[in-house]
This record gives structure tokens, C-alpha cells and sequence, in this order.
């Protein structure tokens, strides 16, 4: 059993992240079962639709390489909801919005790396925290209800297309691509893969750790404001609900595409797989009458599995 | 006790504030309203003694109330509460000590699992638990409600398995070592280690069905969202009661405590009509500062 | 009498170097046993297969006449073989009482622990030591002093005939030294056979009866202490030969790179002054433990206590450096920090060997500028520095103790450094490793660097350096010449101080 498993090519075939296998067995699976489905159209509406969520899988898989975690996706996605759809800033133009949104987003995240890097707080805590103070201020200031209308431009860029590709799909592969060059191209990416794999022997080489962390954190608080403009883009209206269940969705994404604490192996594009193989997901169970109960489970599901992969191979190598 | 100051301040201002505080009515309806947490946050107590968080509890409720709900008698339903309590407890602990899944994303796919279980049983709110659940939570005893021999209750086992047994014992151990960086510290003292985590998530899921139960007595429905956010509860009362997150250092006297600050803030901000969506906000602040307050030694989850 | 442990013959090996090759030892009751032996002659680990940390690969344990293996600590324990070692393994967030028997708590009838009864046995124990503590303290409470004590108290509690004490004076001061060993001597007198590991000369002149030396991991001999003094048995310890690894000494330039003025390791240990000037390479030599490494690592921000100034090219450092900050302090002018410990503190074993050279490189630049590849520089480091691997790109986990040990000195050797200082420069490195390392070193100073080094192999540093400092007791006892200088010299100005 131990002589099958250390062959390379098995070795090798574990080192991948399972977002590949997984998004081409639930492409198979559409392909045998629903073959009419898989034309670019159809396709192109169902992945516009994971494009806020691959976005913020962006800021996730920053975190999650120098080993901590934000689940405070939500509360900033409600949050920019809010400031352009309850009309507390009226008639103001669209990069107002734009640079309100993303100030906001960076300074919860400042607010978190700072907790995190410097304080030393669990990060699951004070981001969870964070994101429930978020959504109780949301929702107390629009009293629980929809707050109201979202700018038409948003929507209608929302809706252009570029051939058959709409744009925010193609806004979210441009910054996949930004974050790759990124994160190898840069020092601070060279501090993320040090820090991820080892933050002792990153300190003692010159890498400044906290500064690292706080950073990472800031921004994928600007990142997780992107993403809420996309969602805010990609729903037209004001909302108290929306996109709570979208930071769990972008960890599962990124376990699923090989980035677990610190270890980078998936890269940029193994969540990028993770996130199109949830799109697949939701269509496949669509189609077999699966509801959201259905997802919830798939996701929890999702994780899990994903975790003990990467659990198992861990262990093995100790 | 710095819980305890906060919890006689907070009653004597909210005595002078209201009328309705101090009535014999409101401080009963007070012991009721806290002891699911109470019970949940005791439970959370046994996972954050050897260091761990259990991010599941919250669905797990939900899940209890559920289940109570069924078409089915008491006889069977409450039985079966208390089995997937320990199996969710077994497989949340297998998945930690032998596959090596970091707890929180362990306990959080999780808390997915059993929430999409959950609505499935019961997408809405509704369906009516056994009598006898309504009954050992709505009735009273001798002139006393029952609630307050619930806490007894509940105090006494937990005291006993905490505070009173090797069991107890070897997770403030187990988890003093991890506190200090030396994982393996009570190993070598010939502590069974694995089996001991193993054993807190299953007496933190146990704890918790309990909760679910007495939960599902008051509001006498299934309710696939009455446990949102109780683990961000459970978690705050149990740090506000002085117990290190890190952990190896705690009290279950601190716990209920905690949890009795909790929801005497509750009751206060429900008396002096603060929003829900605020009193959301607010237990959010309140986490973030005592564990804000809690120094550790390295980053992480 | 018969004794009561035998270890026959017992070799351990780590990697690929032997720690302890064939030695055999008795312990006798009512006897205090010396172990004695120079830094990494094997002492901590044939006691470690004593007390089931480390497990023997060959050779056999005899307990009062049968044979034993201890898989664990505990299994050690409950045979009556009771450890203090000098990292202490008590749980501070728990009672003294709690500490003394967890594992093995009594339960009453109910089940509930037998609290009254731990109370009144860990009152016993302590009280055979003469001590009056309160079992119910928490040992996070205690002085290091009392926690060792408890500890013993442990031993004698689980009913030991046999007891381990790695250096149990190293952290104590004066008036404990004395209650200590008024304890120790209470053991012996009890029949107790106690092994006692200590680097200070008086004491085991004090207290032992016997003494054990090591060497190289090989037993020198057995003997009584009556017939022996200070300066044989100093004999006996050292004498390895000098093999012909190091290469020829440079000149060094009178140009002051490092220099240390009225500094203190501690706030109250002495003050001391040393420096390093250009293409010179210094040691700061000595027993294990005496403060070189504190020395070192408060220059980087790691240790926090020491106050004093430090001038690098005649430029101020500011003391005492800040942790998060002091490596890249450093690092901006231009001074490398090689760890000792490479798997943990230096290198990225998951990593490849670029990235591990790379990092240094790129981490004097701002988080935004371009992180270049650094091809060249790599390749060429990797060439002069005879790094044996695939390639550039494999993982340093895959590689050799030695090559691992290149790359990691090649990190800082390729970021263009003026001064490296260095933790043991070759641990765990196979002999040709080290030659290489030696000659890279040697090297690196011929071309006008400086370099401030400690280890724990006292040859090592004769061989390599041009000047040696010998540290004792957190201050400088001695500046010695390296190339006349002898191991003798050097542990007799350590112990004498």
C-alpha cells in the first residue's frame, strides 16, 4: 500500500489540486447528462454569476497563504450594498461610489491585519466578529428592510458583453491575471510564499512578518470591496442579505484549489478552477433538482473533504 | 471577576432604570432566556480548555430543534437528538485528531452539513415538539420553574466531568501544553491525548443538544435558524468568564457567569428597546475586545 | 552491592552522525555519578535513552538486573528512573499536586479525583525534601528553583531509585545552589543513585562520588572522584585531534567593523567589550549555555535584556534592537544572521533552492519593487559553493544535512554582507561538509568580511578563527590568540573564572 502510494506518478497526481479533478468530472457529468447546456451563452450567464464570488476567493487566497483567514467578506459586501443603494449620498457619481467602496474595504481590512498581525488575535474571531458588526450596523440603519435602488450604470455595465464573454467575467480573469503577476513577480509575493511556509525562518532572512500579515490583510480588504461592487453591479438593488454565504463559498473555493494555510501549491489558478468547478456544481445540482439545502451540505462537504486530502498528505509526510 | 462586577452593575442600573427588571417574573423569565447559552457556553468550555474552537454548536441547535420537531414521538425523537449529537461530537473529533484537519475547518464545514440537513427537515419554522420537552422547560416543580433545575443540573454534570474527574483534569493539561507551545507535554506525562480531544467535542456536541432541547421547549417549534450565531455567543460568554482561548486556564463558575453577563445584556437591551440589528453589533464589539484583550504567542487561525 | 541501572554498550545515532557509540555505564546506590563531558560528547542523549526520550538503536538496559526499554518518559518513570532536565516539563497552569500525579490520578469511590489524597501524598513528598509548599499553588507560581524541586519531588513520589539531573544548578542562583545540594546529598544518603550532569568544576568537586567521561560520543573512563583534580580530569575531557579540515589564516586589517562597548547581556551581568575587525573571524567559545548565544541574538532584536552599545562601522546601533525589526536592522547595514537552527528558524524546507538564496536577496528592497530572479547570482552561488542537487529549483527538504547547510549560508554569503554572525555553523554536517563550509568562511572574511561566530565544538573554533572570546557567566573571562590557543586553555579559563 505505502510502495503505491510514494510512486511519483501518484505522488504527483496528489499534488494537484483537486479543483482540476473536480471541475472536470462535473464538466463530464453536464456533458453526459446535459449536453445542450454546454454552449457559451449559457455557460457565460452561469459563470457571471460566480464572478463576485471568484473575486473575492482573490482576497481569500491572499489570507490563507500567510496562514490566517477572513471571513469578514460579508459584512463589507452588505456594507457597500448599502452606501450606494440607500441614497445617503445623493446624486453622487460613480468613482465617488468606486473610491468610497474601496476605502471602506481597506480600512476593515487595515483593521483586521492590524488585530491579526499585531495583536495576534485568532483571525476566524475577529473577522467573524467584524462581519456581524458590519451586518447588525447595515441592518439597523436600513432597518431590516431592502434599502432601495442600485445606480442603472452599475447594472448596465454589469450587463455588456465582449463577444460572447460578458465583462465582469472578464474583469475577474484580468485580476486573476494582476494577482498571479503579483504575487510572483513581487517581493511582497516572495514574503507571502516565506511567511506561508515558514514565518520563524521568514523573520530570521529579513522578511518583516507582521508587516507582511497586515498587508495581506489590507489588501484583501480592498479586494472583498471589488467584489461587493460587483455584486452590487450584478443585483441592481439595495440588500440585507445578499452574499453572507460568500465568504465560507471563496474558503472552499480556495481549499478546493490547493491553497490551504500556507502552502501555495494551487497557486492563483487553482481557486480560480475552484470557483468555476462551484459554478458547475450549482448548475449540475440546478438541473438535478438539487435546492440549497443541497449546496449548503455540498459545501460544508466541499471543505471537508478538501481538508482531509490536504490532512492526509501532511501526515504522510511527516 | 471582572464579569462578575460588570453583571451586578449592569443589574443594579438596569433596576433603577426599569420597572420591570426586578420583578420575581422578569428574573425567571431571565434564568430561562440564558440557559441555552449557559448550557452551550459550557459545553464550548470543553473544546477551549485544550485550545480548539467548535464552530458548529450553532447549527447543531438548529438541527435539535428540528429533529424535536418530527412527526414522531418523544420517546424516539429525544433519543436520537442525543445519538447524532455524538456522532457530530465523534466525527468532528476523528476529523481533528486522526486526519489532521486544522479544527476550525473542520468544525465549520461542519456547521455547512448539518445546517443544509437542517433545512431540509425543516425549511421554515414550525411543527411542535413533544409535550414532555414543553413541559420540563415551560412547568414548575414545587412552585419553582423548571429552568432553574436545569441549571442545577447542568452545572452539576459539568462541574463534575471538568473539575471533578481525570477527565477533567487532563484537558486543562493537554491544553496548558499547547498553550505553551509544547503540544506533547502532557503526553509524556502518559495522558492519552488524542482520545481526551476526541472525548471534549463530544461533550461539547452533547452539551449543546441539551441546549437544543431546552430551546426547542420554550419556543415549542422546530426552527432552522434559531441557532444562528450561537457559537460567536457561546465563544464570547465563555472568554468573557476569564477562560484563555489559547488555552489550559478557565472556570466553569467563569463560564456561567460569562454567559449570564451575556444575557443579562440581552434582557437589558431588550428591556431599554435597543434594536436587534445593534444588539447584534454589540456582542460583535464585546467578542472583539475580550479576545482583542487575551494575548497569544503566535499568529493564526 | 548490585547496582541498580546497567547500560551496556548502547549506541544512537542522528542522521548520519553517531551521538553515542558503545558506551557502558553503572549507577550504584548511594552514589552521586559525575557525567562529564565537553559540549555534544553525547551526555544529554545517553541520559535521554535513560529516561525513554530517545530510544537506543543498539545495546541493552539492565534494571536491578533485568532487562528494560523504556518507549516513553513515563514508562522510564514508572521503573522508578526520574529525569530533571534542564527544559522543564511541568504543566504551569496546573497545581503542584495536579503535576505530581497526573497520568496516575486516585479516584474515590465516587469517581471523583481523590484531591485529599494528592494534597496529603505531594505534602509528603515535599516534606522528605524538607520543602513547605502548598500543594495547591499553581507551579506557574514557583521559582525555578522550587519548580526543579518539584520535580525531584515528583521522582521521589513515583518511588525512584534512580535520578537524571541535567544541569540542575544552571539556572540557580547561589543560596538555592546549596539547597540544591543539600537535597542531592539527601537522595544519596537515602540509597538513591543520582547521575549529575554539571558544567561547574566545584560542584562536581563537591558533591559526586564517581565521574563519567565522554568524548565524541565514546566513553574515556570510569573512575573515582577521591583520585583525581581539577586539572586531570579537564585532561580527560578534551584532546580530540585537530584534523586537517581548516584552511590557513588570512590577514586581517586593522578596520573595526563590530565593536561592543560596556555591554551587558543582562541588565546585571558584567559588562563586556569585544570587536571584529575586517577579514578577521572571531569566536566566542565557552561551556554551552554561558551567554554567547544571548550575546549574539540581542544584537538581532532576540533577546531583549541586554543594554550597552553596539557600533557597526563605527555607526551606532540602536540597543536594544526591537524583535520584529532587529534582523532587518541588521540587514540594512548589511550584517547577516545565520540561526542555528536550520529546519525551524532557517530555511524554507517546503522551498526551493532559489527561493531560499533568493529571499535574502529580495528582502532589502520595498514590498512593491520587482522581485528579480536572481538566475545568475544563484547559479554562480550554488557552483562556488558546491551545492549537490538537481537543480535550482529543488526543494531544500530533499537535500542533504550539508548541502541544507550550504544554502543556507549561501543565502547570506550571496547577499553581498560586510559582517555574518554565525550559530553553529556546521550541526549536523558530515566531515567533508564541514572542510567545504570552513573554506567558505575563510573565504568570504579573505575577501574583507567579518565574521562573529559561537559553537558548541570547541576544535571548531580554534581551527576557523583568528581570535577566540571566551564567555562564562553572561561576561568575557579571557581573549585568547586562536592559533596558539588549546581546547585545555580554553575550558580552563572557563572553569577557573
Amino acid at each position: 500500500m505505502s510502495a503505491i502510494v510514494k510512486h511519483p506518478f501518484l505522488q504527483r497526481l496528489l499534488r494537484v489540486p483537486p479543483a482540476y479533478y473536480v471541475f472536470a468530472i462535473l464538466l463530464i457529468t453536464l456533458w453526459i447528462a446535459r449536453p445542450h447546456m454546454l454552449n457559451a451563452n449559457i455557460m457565460g450567464i452561469f459563470i457571471r454569476q460566480v464572478a463576485p464570488l471568484g473575486v473575492l476567493v482573490l482576497a481569500q487566497l491572499l489570507v490563507m497563504r500567510v496562514k490566517s483567514i477572513d471571513l469578514s467578506g460579508g459584512g463589507i459586501l452588505l456594507l457597500v450594498n448599502y452606501v450606494i443603494s440607500s441614497g445617503i449620498f445623493p446624486g453622487a457619481s460613480m468613482p465617488f461610489f468606486i473610491g468610497l467602496s474601496l476605502a471602506i474595504g481597506t480600512a476593515i481590512g487595515l483593521f483586521n491585519g492590524w488585530m491579526i498581525g499585531k495583536r495576534r488575535v485568532s483571525a476566524v474571531i475577529v473577522t467573524l466578529a467584524v462581519s456581524i458588526i458590519l451586518v447588525g450596523f447595515v441592518q439597523y440603519l436600513s432597518s431590516g428592510k431592502p434599502p432601495g435602488d442600485v445606480p442603472s450604470y452599475l447594472n448596465d455595465i454589469y450587463n455588456i458583453k465582449w463577444g460572447p464573454a460578458p465583462v465582469p467575467v472578464l474583469f475577474w480573469f484580468a485580476l486573476t491575471v494582476v494577482m498571479a503577476l503579483f504575487l510572483s513577480k513581487t517581493v511582497f509575493g516572495r514574503y507571502v510564499t516565506s511567511v506561508g511556509e515558514n514565518p520563524e525562518a521568514a523573520h530570521f532572512s529579513g522578511v518583516p512578518v507582521e508587516r507582511t500579515v497586515i498587508l495581506a490583510h489590507t489588501l484583501a480588504g480592498f479586494i472583498a470591496a471589488v467584489a461587493a461592487l460587483v455584486q452590487t453591479a450584478s443585483i441592481a438593488v439595495g440588500s440585507v442579505r445578499v452574499g453572507l454565504d460568500l465568504p465560507i463559498l471563496a474558503v472552499a473555493a480556495t481549499i478546493l484549489g490547493g491553497v490551504v494555510f500556507g502552502r501555495g501549491e494551487g497557486g492563483v489558478w487553482g481557486p480560480f478552477f475552484g470557483v468555476l468547478s462551484f459554478a458547475l456544481l450549482f448548475v449540475v445540482m440546478t438541473t438535478f433538482g438539487i435546492d440549497d439545502p443541497g449546496k449548503l451540505i455540498a459545501q460544508g462537504l466541499i471543505i471537508l473533504l478538501a481538508a482531509i486530502f490536504y490532512g492526509i498528505r501532511t501526515s504522510r509526510s511527516n | 471577576m471582572l464579569p462578575l462586577l460588570i453583571a451586578i452593575a449592569n443589574s443594579v442600573y438596569l433596576g433603577l432604570r426599569t420597572d420591570q427588571f426586578l420583578g420575581s417574573e422578569n428574573l425567571f423569565n431571565l434564568i430561562a432566556q440564558a440557559m441555552p447559552l449557559v448550557i452551550t457556553a459550557i459545553g464550548q468550555m470543553f473544546v477551549v480548555v485544550v485550545g480548539d474552537l467548535d464552530l458548529s454548536v450553532g447549527s447543531l441547535i438548529s438541527f435539535t430543534t428540528a429533529i424535536l420537531a418530527l412527526d414522531a414521538p418523544g420517546y424516539v425523537t429525544i433519543p436520537a437528538v442525543f445519538l447524532f449529537a455524538v456522532l457530530v461530537g465523534l466525527s468532528n473529533g476523528l476529523v481533528i485528531t486522526r486526519l489532521n484537519v486544522h479544527p476550525i475547518i473542520a468544525t465549520l464545514a461542519m456547521q455547512y452539513v448539518i445546517l443544509g440537513i437542517t433545512r431540509i427537515l425543516r425549511p421554515v419554522s414550525g411543527g411542535t415538539v413533544p409535550d414532555i420537552v414543553i413541559q420540563s422547560v415551560g412547568g414548575s416543580l414545587f412552585g419553582v420553574p423548571m429552568p432553574v433545575f436545569w441549571g442545577i443540573a447542568v452545572v452539576l454534570v459539568a462541574w463534575k466531568l471538568l473539575h471533578g474527574s481525570r477527565f477533567g483534569l487532563h484537558l486543562f493539561a493537554i491544553g496548558g501544553g499547547v498553550a505553551n507551545g509544547t503540544p506533547d507535554a502532557a503526553r509524556n506525562f502518559g495522558v492519552p491525548d488524542r482520545r481526551n480531544i476526541l472525548l471534549a467535542y463530544v461533550a461539547c456536541s452533547c452539551f449543546t443538544a441539551l441546549a437544543g432541547v431546552f430551546l426547542a421547549g420554550r419556543i415549542v417549534s422546530g426552527d432552522p435558524n434559531v441557532g444562528l450565531l450561537f457559537e460567536l455567543d457561546a465563544i464570547t460568554a465563555v472568554a468573557v468568564g476569564g477562560t484563555q482561548l489559547s488555552g489550559g486556564i478557565g472556570s466553569l463558575q467563569g463560564t456561567v457567569i460569562g454567559a449570564l453577563v451575556l444575557a443579562l445584556l440581552s434582557n437589558g437591551m431588550n428591556l431599554t428597546n435597543v434594536s436587534p440589528f445593534i444588539q447584534t453589533a454589540i456582542k460583535g464589539g464585546l467578542l472583539l475586545l475580550v479576545v482583542g484583550l487575551q494575548t497569544r504567542k503566535k499568529m493564526g487561525l | 552491592m548490585a547496582c541498580l541501572v546497567e547500560m551496556s554498550n548502547i549506541s544512537k545515532s542522528f542522521g548520519g552522525s553517531k551521538a553515542v557509540d558503545g558506551v557502558s555505564l553503572k549507577l550504584m546506590p548511594g552514589t552521586v555519578h559525575a557525567l562529564m563531558g565537553e559540549n555534544g560528547a553525547g551526555k544529554s542523549t545517553l541520559m535521554k535513552i535513560l529516561a525513554g526520550v530517545h530510544q537506543s538503536d543498539s545495546g541493552k538496559i539492565f534494571r536491578d538486573g533485568r532487562k528494560v526499554g523504556f518507549e516513553t518518559p513515563r514508562e522510564a518513570l514508572e521503573a522508578g528512573i526520574s529525569t530533571v532536565f534542564q527544559e522543564l516539563s511541568l504543566l504551569a497552569n496546573l497545581t503542584i499536586a495536579e503535576n505530581m500525579f497526573l497520568g496516575r490520578e486516585p479516584v474515590t469511590a465516587f469517581g471523583t479525583i481523590d484531591r485529599a489524597r494528592m494534597r496529603r501524598e505531594t505534602r509528603k513528598a515535599l516534606a522528605a525534601l524538607g520543602l513547605e509548599l502548598n500543594p495547591d499553588v499553581l507551579v506557574s507560581e514557583l521559582s525555578i528553583a522550587e519548580r526543579q524541586f518539584v520535580e525531584i519531588a515528583h521522582g521521589i513520589k513515583a518511588d525512584a531509585s534512580v535520578f537524571i539531573l541535567d544541569e540542575p544548578t544552571a539556572a540557580l542562583n547561589a543560596a538555592d545552589v546549596e539547597v540544591m545540594n543539600a537535597q542531592i546529598r539527601r537522595l544519596r544518603d537515602d540509597g538513591k543513585a543520582i547521575v549529575y550532569i554539571s558544567h561547574r568544576i566545584d560542584e562536581i568537586f563537591g558533591i559526586c562520588d564517581t565521574m563519567t567521561v565522554l568524548k565524541d560520543g565514546k566513553l574515556v573512563a570510569t573512575r573515582p572522584l577521591s583520585g583525581m583534580t581539577p586539572d586531570s580530569l579537564i585532561a580527560l575531557m578534551v584532546g580530540r585531534e585537530l584534523q586537517d579540515l581548516f584552511p590557513a589564516r588570512g590577514t586581517t586589517s586593522s578596520e573595526t567593523v563590530l565593536e561592543l562597548e560596556d555591554f551587558r547581556i543582562d541588565p546585571d551581568s558584567k559588562p563586556l567589550s569585544l570587536h571584529v575587525n575586517k577579514g578577521e573571524i572571531v569566536a566566542l567559545a565557552g561551556l554551552e549555555g554561558q551567554g554567547q548565544q544571548q550575546l549574539l541574538r540581542s544584537l538581532a532584536g532576540l533577546y531583549r535584556a541586554s543594554t550597552g552599545s553596539a557600533f557597526i562601522k563605527g555607526k551606532a546601533l540602536p540597543l536594544p534592537a526591537q524583535k520584529p525589526s532587529g534582523i532587518r536592522q541588521l540587514q540594512a547595514r548589511k550584517v547577516g544572521f545565520v540561526p542555528e537552527d536550520r529546519k525551524e528558524e532557517g530555511l524554507f524546507l517546503g522551498l526551493s533552492i532559489a527561493h531560499n538564496i533568493a529571499v535574502g536577496l529580495s528582502s532589502v528592497h520595498g514590498e512593491l519593487s520587482i522581485a528579480h530572479d536572481y538566475r545568475e547570482a544563484i547559479a554562480e552561488t550554488m557552483t562556488s559553493m558546491n551545492i549537490r542537487a538537481s537543480g535550482p529549483s529543488a526543494p531544500v527538504g530533499t537535500l542533504s544535512g550539508g548541502n541544507q547547510q550550504k544554502v543556507l549560508l549561501g543565502r547570506y554569503l550571496a547577499s553581498g554582507l560586510d559582517l555574518l554572525l554565525i550559530e553553529e555553523p556546521t550541526r549536523g554536517v558530515d566531515i567533508g561538509a564541514k572542510a567545504e563550509i570552513y573554506n567558505l568562511l575563510r573565504s568570504f572574511a579573505d575577501a574583507g568580511g567579518a565574521i562573529l561566530v559561537l559553537s558548541r565544538e570547541t576544535v571548531e573554533l580554534i581551527g576557523l578563527c583568528d581570535r577566540i572570546y571566551v564567555v562564562h557567566g553572561k561576561a568575557i573571562v579571557a581573549e585568547l590568540p586562536a592559533e596558539t590557543a588549546t581546547e585545555h586553555q580554553i575550558l580552563n579559563a572557563a572553569l577557573s573564572a
